[in-house]
């Protein structure tokens, strides 16, 4: 029964905190740029236009992976919410990423094809950062799973600091907030069109905008597992984090795809190994 | 009845084989081969049904013949070493004529083992892959030769000689993995080396046989150390009883000097299943037919390699040369997955993510625990049906646009969407939840906690894994807005390999739990002394297992499938688009014609085609770039691996 109310509220609440953190995003980017910025709730309101508008299509196929991207999200914050195992939450995350750029590569359109293979570059530089975080949890619990971690009486940023910097980083990136967004970004900083994005449209466009709003929820909930005993600090530090992506977007500009991998694969590497190597020491291999 | 199920294992391949080769008949051949695919499938299955036994063949002096044939076909590498002008064939053949000629005319040694096979689930395992998947690429193989030959225009047919070694190689592999006469067990690794170099030379061209030679050098110093292995048991441990697979690794020899040998055989294995820096015979023996690529990395050869390594794991768990191991293999998981990103060559990117997968495996044999030992058997059963499968769609896409270049594979989905359909379905079977591939993935990662350098190396390489397949597969969806696109219409020769490791995939995939409680957790007892891995769905307990109720994870497969049929199948079918719907994409509004031309007005209004490519990263991960770095790293690894054998007891 429990197990049905958690999911009730992951499918139909989830989405609506997601909503509306991108309302308050878009209102407090405003504000940061001497704007007077639109309503909490325009997310929902394009949200419903978008679900209205008339259909139009490059590809079927782009339509395939538009509804795979979003049922792997939803599926991958399930493992979440249900305190399962952490690699397979960065597994399925990670199939959700790759239909997004399939979906990009599914039409021969230049602005796609180009959106697609620069989310292709953030993957690979996000995905060992979340994977190192699952076998630093490992190291540290002696579990992966992650009603293990909620269990723990001991917050994990006491030993995982240096990993929740990269997952820091990790955020920027999936939030697609500058200096990190590469593929495509949600106020139009620089663009090269409208990057993978460029060919989704109407309903579809819609599914992808819910898709956004569980991942938001998703790796905001990632931030919040280095806190949980209470949760509340947990949930507090997370949405610290959110505005200081807001904070960090409106300072920076966008750099180039393989700056960002090279930054990654070594600054968030580096503390990473760092980190389990402190674990093991510590601890010992068990 | 066992003498039947021997026979039919490892000698009929080799009397269809020299069968076919006499047939001249395309017709008469292919009834042959198909009765004879059929039936090592079925025999494989009694196997199976029948459990563990053990055999020593009788009535018949097999160890004289043996010998008999070992020379032959060592003086053969000689010949051909001297007729190719390769003097490497020629050295490491003599340097192993040399120790076997020692070995039974100074050493005068008598060997007897008995039993002389020892079928367990390991073999079991091992023959149900090589007798399923290796059949279905036979069959492939008659159409695709068919083809090919029609293709090249040759004058005279080389079909029969072809068949011949493809159909005798199962039978060297059944051999391989039944044997526990150490003896036998490098007799039928040299005709699986034999096999490989004929196949892999079979166009005659230049770079076919300047490939194979390198092909049969490079795992002639396996077969050198392999010799190497055995004298040093002989001498050391006493005698026939050394000589026991099932003694090696039961525990019964003297431990100390146990190492150095067992070192040596693991290095052998390494250069059979082309871990860094043997990749190249492997790349090379790209050049070939397909079929000939789709068994090698599939079903037999590089399977032998890791068979080896695994079948091993007791005699050298708990010490540095398990860990040094599981390094080599890490190693190359990592290597081969970051030079994939460069590949142009989709058979290259294959062959490349074989050799990463074959790391992981053999990483997963070192870390030699119950649970990562599971995983190397699971990687080893899903690797072949995937690979297997990719290979097959790679030889029909080559039939359908006469190239082997990602870039020539663009928007293929619009020419051959059936074939587009598997290689997709493959492409994702490789990397992406909820398939086999994955499942092991996962489990090698939970498992690898006990060795951290190594778990860091795997997350390092799935990442890059995640990059090269994606790349490959968006090169081939790349469409114009069109409606009404039929499959293409496939000989069945095609199909029927095809669409049944296709089936293969999803009913290994969801039928992990019941496959895993018959086969696998007993084939991980044969090895080691493991328990429970996975339960219901994909449950992992640790070592210790139910008992102990020490959980680490939880993979609820079914809803997972359910997920992913929702999500990709359904949509797929149910989408229907009317042709009103249809609209050109974005080009700036200089698009010229309707929606389903690609051309815009350029520079002084002339009409252009828009041209997109891929990314290879050549400056980063390019062979030229990375090579020598990792060949390095790769040698060093090697050599510590056997200096732990030697040195550290």
């Amino acid at each position: 029964m429990k197990h049905v109310m958690i999911i009730i509220f992951t499918l139909f609440v989830a989405p609506i905190i997601g909503g509306l953190l991108f309302g308050i995003d878009r209102r407090i980017t405003a504000r940061l740029q001497g704007r007077y910025g639109p309503p909490i709730l325009q997310p929902f309101y394009d949200f419903f236009k978008l679900l209205g508008k008339e259909r139009i299509a490059v590809s079927k196929l782009q339509f395939v992976w538009i509804y795979a991207y979003l049922l792997f999200m939803v599926a991958s914050l399930l493992v979440l919410t249900l305190g399962s195992d952490l690699l397979v939450l960065v597994f399925l995350l990670g199939f959700a990423g790759v239909s997004l750029v399939l979906g990009g590569f599914s039409s021969k359109s230049p602005y796609s094809h180009f959106g697609a293979n620069r989310e292709l570059l953030q993957i690979m530089a996000y995905e060992p950062v979340l994977l190192l975080l699952a076998i630093a949890v490992y190291a540290q619990n002696g579990s992966f799973l992650i009603s293990d971690i909620i269990r723990q009486p001991k917050p994990l940023m006491y030993t995982l600091w240096p990993l929740f910097i990269a997952v820091i980083y990790v955020l920027t990136i999936k939030m697609r907030k500058s200096p990190f967004d590469i593929s495509t970004c949600h106020h139009a900083h620089q663009e090269i069109v409208k990057g993978v994005t460029t060919e989704f449209s109407g309903p579809y466009l819609a599914l992808y905008q819910l898709a956004e709003w569980y991942e938001i929820v998703l790796v905001l909930g990632i931030v919040a597992l280095f806190w949980t005993s209470p949760l509340i600090v947990g949930i507090i530090i997370a949405l610290a984090a959110f505005l200081l992506e807001l904070l960090i977007d409106n300072v920076t500009s966008r750099m180039t795809a393989p700056w960002m991998v090279r930054l990654s694969w070594t600054f968030g590497l580096i503390l990473g190994i760092f980190n389990i190597a402190y674990i093991y020491f510590t601890k010992g291999v068990s | 009845m066992i003498d039947g199920m021997m026979a039919i294992a490892i000698l009929l391949p080799v009397a269809a084989g020299l069968v076919t080769f006499f047939v001249r008949d395309y017709f008469a051949r292919n009834v042959i081969v198909i009765v004879t695919a059929f039936s090592l499938i079925a025999n494989s299955i009694m196997l199976a049904a029948k459990g563990p036994f053990t055999y020593t063949p009788s009535g018949f002096d097999w160890g004289i013949l043996i010998t008999i044939l070992d020379y032959a076909i060592l003086f053969f590498y000689v010949y051909l070493g001297i007729s190719l002008r390769n003097w490497l064939v020629v050295t490491f053949a003599v340097t192993q004529i040399i120790p076997l000629a020692y070995f039974e005319f100074v050493m005068k040694a008598h060997v007897e083992v008995a039993p002389a096979f020892v079928v367990d689930n390991l073999a079991i395992v091992m023959t149900l892959i090589i007798s399923i998947i290796g059949s279905l690429i036979c069959i492939y193989a008659l159409r695709y030769m068919h083809d090919h030959e029609h293709h090249a225009h040759l004058e005279k047919s080389r079909q029969s000689r072809f068949l011949l070694w493809l159909v005798l190689f199962l039978g060297a592999m059944n051999g391989l993995v039944f044997a526990n006469n150490m003896l036998w067990l490098y007799f039928f690794w040299e005709v699986t080396t034999l096999c490989c170099f004929m196949l892999i030379s079979h166009d005659r061209t230049e770079i076919a046989i300047k490939n194979a030679a390198r092909a049969l050098w490079m795992n002639a110093t396996g077969g050198t150390a392999f010799i190497l292995a055995i004298i040093y048991l002989y001498a050391t441990q006493g005698g026939s009883q050394a000589l026991s697979m099932q003694n090696i690794i039961g525990g019964t020899l003297q431990g100390s000097v146990l190492l150095l040998p067992v070192a040596l055989l693991c290095y052998t294995g390494c250069t059979k299943a082309a871990q860094m820096p043997f990749q190249s015979w492997l790349l090379g023996a790209m050049v070939a037919p397909t079929p000939v690529s789709a068994l090698l990395h599939s079903s037999t050869m590089v399977k032998a390699g890791v068979y080896l390594v695994l079948r091993l794991a007791p005699a050298y768990a708990g010490t540095y040369l398990s860990t040094a191991i599981t390094i080599v293999g890490a190693f190359s998981f990592l290597g081969a997955s970051a030079l994939a990103i460069s590949q142009t060559t989709g058979k290259r990117v294959l062959a490349y993510s074989t050799i990463a997968n074959l790391g992981l495996i053999i990483a997963c044999a070192g870390i030699n625990t119950p649970l990562s030992i599971a995983a190397a058997i699971l990687l080893i059963i899903f690797h072949a049906i995937s690979k297997g499968m990719l290979f097959l769609c790679a030889g029909t896409i080559e039939h359908q646009i006469w190239s082997r270049e990602i870039e020539d594979m663009e928007g293929l989905a619009a020419k051959a969407p059936l074939t587009t359909l598997i290689t997709a379905v493959g492409i994702l079977s490789m990397f992406l939840p909820p398939f086999g591939m994955l499942l092991g993935k996962w489990i090698a990662l939970e498992a690898s906690y006990t060795v951290p350098l190594a778990a860091v190396l795997f997350v390092l390489g799935s990442t890059l894994t995640i990059v090269f397949w994606t790349k490959w597969l968006g090169r081939l969806l790349q469409v114009l807005p069109k409606v009404g696109r039929p499959f293409e219409k496939l000989s069945l020769s095609y199909s029927f390999p095809l669409l049944t490791l296709l089936v293969g995939i999803f009913v290994v995939g969801i039928g992990i739990a019941p496959i895993y409680q018959s086969f696998i957790s007993a084939a991980t007892n044969n090895v080691i002394a493991g328990t429970q891995v996975l339960a219901s769905g994909w449950n992992i307990l640790t070592s210790g297992g139910a008992e102990s109720g020490s959980f680490l994870g939880y993979f609820p497969v079914w809803t997972l499938y359910i997920v992913f049929a929702i999500a990709l199948v359904l949509p797929l079918f149910l989408i229907g688009l009317k042709p009103t719907e249809m609209r050109p994409v974005y080009l700036c509004g200089e698009q010229v014609g309707g929606a389903d031309t690609d051309d815009f007005s350029a520079e002084a209004d002339i009409r252009t085609k828009v041209t997109l490519g891929g990314y290879y990263f050549q400056s980063a991960f390019g062979e030229a770039t990375l090579n020598p770095v990792v060949n390095t790293v790769a040698i060093i690894l090697l050599v510590s691996m056997i200096a732990c054998g030697v040195i550290l007891r």
